[in-house]
């Protein structure tokens, strides 16, 4: 019943580069460049390159953390004049292929590591430990110690999926603050829609929307609601500040045909 | 003291047999929504309550009233009251047409009607259900094995088929013949087989409530409950056997036969009391007397079972007076077959309470309609047989007697 | 009379005997449950109402689809049951605990089979077509069902649904613990692999029943000092930690007595070797054969029963 094998491979596979890659956080790593557009002329966003690539990596398990309380914790880190400034990357996707192995059913969060680090002001409160081997950094990335869920030999370690959500949740509630729906941090992947189409070939534009309404009656009908069909309506944002935000071709344009 | 049991002379085609055969086309009709629609068209079980009406009445009472086709055959044949002889047919033909019935019940019952044969192929000897499957199953052929005699002392020698199935006249009778060279001397290995597999069934049906502790009220719910269902079983077969005698010779307009009726019930006095002496002693051995003045349907249903289908009645026979008056004896024979109908259907239904859900049952007329149609068809056959059968005393008898 | 009262007295003695005989049989009962099976440990405190567990239970036994999209949260609400269209369901209770901000604190409850150790369906099910396999999954098997209902009487959770509008093929409808999934291509059960904080953590039973006790003894302001399901009924597969007591978030109080153990009991006791219907056939055999003797001698002058 043993549910490590595969990751298990994934990480001896993985080590290589992820030892390489899993720049202890507070020995500042420049950001490798080579994520540039390469000959063609589309242009992406370096750290989103990088942060791909980051997220791609699965680093070699923590076997074994320090045991010490947060208080404790908070203190050495202090001691040790460690702070939120020490941090090395500023932005994270949460794409892990741990996770992608089971789940396609949302996009990756994406995630504002520096301005959390901001608002919280405290490493401890999401780098709750520091692995056992005192050669380790002092902060380790969340998958480093949190991958395959229910793993045997280590019963009471959360998989990375459950340590995310506990950890961003659980924050969130707790200061009243962010996101604790599912959409709050995740795109919903649109699921394939290719079993459930029924079209003939060479469809007109009718049968296709007659095929999207066939499922989805609802977004039509609101849709009959909404001010692309009416031409006019309330700004569903600003309407219990401000009165008179109409949207719509029939009330910003005088000459509306 | 002989008799001896004849076709009944009468017309078949009764004002009450119009009715019945209206009754058994409603039946009908519900039956056949039942299989178009499922049970769930025409009945109100649902996750929590998946047994009603057609468990608590057709099956579970129907094998209790059919009781009397073992206990008379105890008597009769296999302890020699041979004076008791005349009612032994009747209740044979009760115990057959009951137990048809409950297999047409159940047939109407359980969702896989089709299936119903594959308990014979796959055994679970741990349940309780699968015992008394099997019993019934092999009762039910004992049953139709013992009541072969009254269908060859009818066709032996008679056997006049029309037209081309005349040339089957000749080897029809001749298995007839055998049969009744046969039968009388291979009879008592079912007679007592016919026993013993009541005494295990009528027990076992208690014990398959046992499985759900936590649903039965703790008026029920007692270890006992196996012994409780076959001394009441046992209890109502004579009881029984009035109440279908004194039916069926007053519409029939023969003779009462208080002369067997009278005695018989005698020992009901001591069965009964047995059975409410258990009753009540397990009772109060459990402690379970502190519900009893809750006042939920449960108890209240409780208090009604044993008071009005096994005490009053009980009381009544212990006066030799209301024993020998035709009429008081049927109202107590009446009252005691209703108190183990209202025991099986507080056991299945009424005090049957699934605590999670806490879910109401109460039978859909299409679960009515079933249950009326085929006690109708019962009563239905049972006339026709008696009509074309020697099953009843034949009318002579009154004067003989 | 007096022989007919005898052998009544004899018929229910013997009964009564093996009744009674039960009780001692009652400790020579022994358990059929699986020595290494695996389980689910539901952790109330971590659940958050999400619905995917509903989602993916739908998606990996192949159910139909919902009335009300899955998305759609205010179901929760409604005390749902487990039906013949939804193996699992998640209901919010509220136990009138208030959180810092004046909230009322919600414990949310998934449903589904327990997959109980010693299980009252598969004991009771005519045809064993419910069974309980080495890994611990009660499984049910639709090509013996003859479709009696005795396993949804039986079930002490009230579990097992039914397809009553299905006239000619209805089946039995129960969580499947993914049986394939998690004994043959060795998965997780879908509920288990897609909630996304864990509250429900697959393994083995005993890992988790320790598990279990550590998260009490880690966090004993979190947890109530009881794990539903390790005794419970005889102990269950799927088993539940709570912040609450369990009888305020629709747990009933249950005997921690397998329910099979007591039918099964007498029915041994009674059956075993039919030797109870061997000699009651003998007895009335004796009785019939010395009764037959007696009238031969008397002819019919007797007058049975007499008044």
């Amino acid at each position: 019943m043993t549910r490590t094998g595969p990751g298990v491979l994934l990480i001896v596979t993985a080590a290589l580069t992820g030892v390489l890659c899993c720049s202890p956080a507070l020995a500042a790593n420049p950001l490798p460049d080579e994520a540039s557009p390469p000959a063609a002329m589309v242009w992406t966003a370096p750290d989103q390159e990088a942060a791909k690539k980051r997220a791609a990596e699965v680093v070699p398990f923590v076997l074994a953390v320090m045991d010490e309380c947060r208080l404790c914790r908070q203190q050495r880190l202090r001691d040790m004049g460690l702070s939120v400034q020490d941090q090395s990357e500023s932005y994270s996707l949460l794409d892990s292929p741990i996770i992608r192995e089971t789940e396609d059913h949302y996009g990756p969060v994406r995630f504002m590591h520096a301005k959390h680090a901001g608002v919280t002001k405290d490493c401890a409160l999401c780098h709750h430990y520091r692995p056992l081997d005192e050669a380790a950094s002092e902060t380790v990335r969340c998958s480093a110690c949190h991958q395959e869920p229910f793993q045997k030999d280590h019963p009471e370690r959360l998989g990375l999926k459950a340590a995310y959500h506990q950890q961003c949740m659980g924050c969130h509630r707790e200061m009243d603050k962010g996101p604790i729906d599912c959409r709050g941090c995740h795109r919903k992947n649109v699921p394939d829609h290719k079993d459930h189409l029924q079209l003939v070939e060479g469809a007109g534009p009718f049968q296709v929307t007659a095929e999207c309404l066939r499922c989805h009656k609802p977004a039509g009908e609101d849709m009959l609601k909404s001010a692309h069909w009416l031409w006019k309506g309330p700004s569903p944002y600003t309407l219990d500040h401000r009165k008179d935000v109409e949207l719509g071709k029939a009330t910003i344009a005088t000459n509306n045909f | 003291m002989t008799h001896y049991a004849a076709p009944i002379k009468a017309k078949f085609w009764t004002p009450g047999v119009v009715v019945l055969a209206v009754l058994m086309a409603a039946g009908a009709a519900a039956i056949a929504a039942r299989f178009i629609g499922g049970i769930g068209y025409v009945s109100n079980l649902t996750t929590a309550r998946p047994w009603g009406l057609w468990i608590g009445v057709d099956v579970a009472s129907g094998v209790a009233l059919a009781a009397g086709g073992f206990t008379t055959a105890f008597l009769a044949h296999i302890i020699g009251r041979h004076y008791y002889e005349a009612v032994v047919r009747p209740a044979l033909l009760t115990a057959v047409l009951g137990y048809t019935f409950v297999v047409l019940g159940l047939l109407v019952d359980i969702g896989r009607s089709w299936a119903i044969w594959k308990p014979m192929l796959y055994w679970n000897p741990t349940s309780v259900l699968f015992e008394v499957a099997m019993c019934v199953m092999l009762y039910l052929n004992v049953l139709y094995i013992e009541f072969l005699p009254i269908v060859v002392e009818r066709f032996k020698g008679r056997v006049k088929l029309p037209g081309l199935l005349a040339v089957l006249n000749g080897p029809l009778d001749g298995l007839l013949k055998l049969a009744d060279t046969v039968l009388p001397k291979i009879m008592w290995f079912f007679i007592i087989a016919g026993v013993v597999l009541s005494c295990m069934h009528q027990s076992s049906l208690g014990s398959l409530m046992l499985i759900a502790p936590t649903k039965l009220h703790p008026l029920w719910y007692t270890p006992m409950l196996p012994l409780l269902f076959l001394t009441s079983a046992i209890a109502v077969g004579y009881p029984m056997v009035v109440f279908e005698a004194t039916l069926a010779t007053t519409s029939l307009k023969l003779d009462g036969e208080m002369n067997i009726l009278t005695p018989l019930t005698r020992v009901t006095l001591f069965l009964l009391g047995l059975y409410l002496a258990l009753k009540v002693g397990d009772m109060v051995v459990r402690g379970t007397y502190v519900y009893l003045l809750d006042f939920t349907a449960q108890t209240n249903a409780f208090i009604i079972e044993v008071l009005f289908g096994v005490i009053v009645p009980w009381l009544m026979l212990l006066s030799p007076k209301l024993r020998r008056s035709r009429r008081a004896l049927f109202i107590a024979c009446t009252m005691i077959v209703g108190g183990v109908l209202v025991n099986r259907i507080n056991v299945f239904v009424v005090g049957y309470r699934p605590p999670i859900s806490e879910a109401n049952y109460f039978p859909a007329i299409g679960e009515v309609l079933v249950t009326v149609g085929l006690i109708a068809a019962l009563m239905f056959v049972y006339r026709f047989i008696v009509t074309y059968l020697p099953v009843l005393n034949k009318p002579e008898q009154e004067v003989s007697a | 009379m007096g022989l007919n009262r005898r052998n009544f007295f004899k018929l229910v003695t013997a009964a009564g005997a093996a009744v009674a005989g039960s009780d001692g049989a009652a400790h020579a009962w022994q358990s059929r449950a699986p020595s290494d099976s695996v389980g689910c440990l539901v952790d109330l405190t971590r659940c958050i109402g999400c619905r995917k567990c509903e989602e993916a239970c739908n998606r990996v036994n192949r159910l139909p689809p919902p009335d009300r999209a899955f998305e759609d949260l205010t179901l929760l609400d409604k005390k749902r049951r487990p039906d013949e269209r939804t193996y699992t369901v998640v209901n919010r209770h509220v136990s009138g605990e208030i959180d810092a901000r004046d909230q009322l604190v919600p414990t949310f409850v998934k449903l589904q089979c327990m997959h109980c150790q010693d299980p009252a369906c598969a004991s009771a099910c005519i045809v064993g077509a419910l069974t309980k396999k080495e890994n611990g999954t009660v499984h049910y098997d639709v090509s013996k069902c003859i479709g009696c209902r005795y396993c949804m009487v039986a079930c002490p959770f009230e579990i097992p649904a039914y397809e009553y509008h299905d006239p000619i093929t209805p089946r039995v409808m129960k969580c499947t613990f993914c049986y394939e999934r998690v004994h043959s291509e060795n998965k997780l059960p879908g509920c288990a692999e897609i909630c996304p904080v864990e509250a429900i953590t697959f393994g083995r039973r005993s890992d988790l029943i320790d598990a279990a006790r550590q998260r009490i003894k880690k966090n004993p302001g979190r947890y109530i000092d009881h794990v539903y399901g390790e005794k419970e009924v005889g102990g269950t597969s799927w088993i539940y930690l709570s912040g609450v007591s369990f009888e305020r978030v629709g747990f009933n109080a249950l005997p921690e007595t397998p329910i099979p153990r007591l039918a099964e009991s007498i029915q041994h006791a009674l059956f075993s070797y039919l030797w109870s219907p061997i000699v009651l056939f003998g007895m009335l055999g004796g009785v019939m054969w010395a009764s037959k003797d007696k009238r031969d001698r008397s002819g019919n002058g007797k007058k049975g029963g007499g008044q």
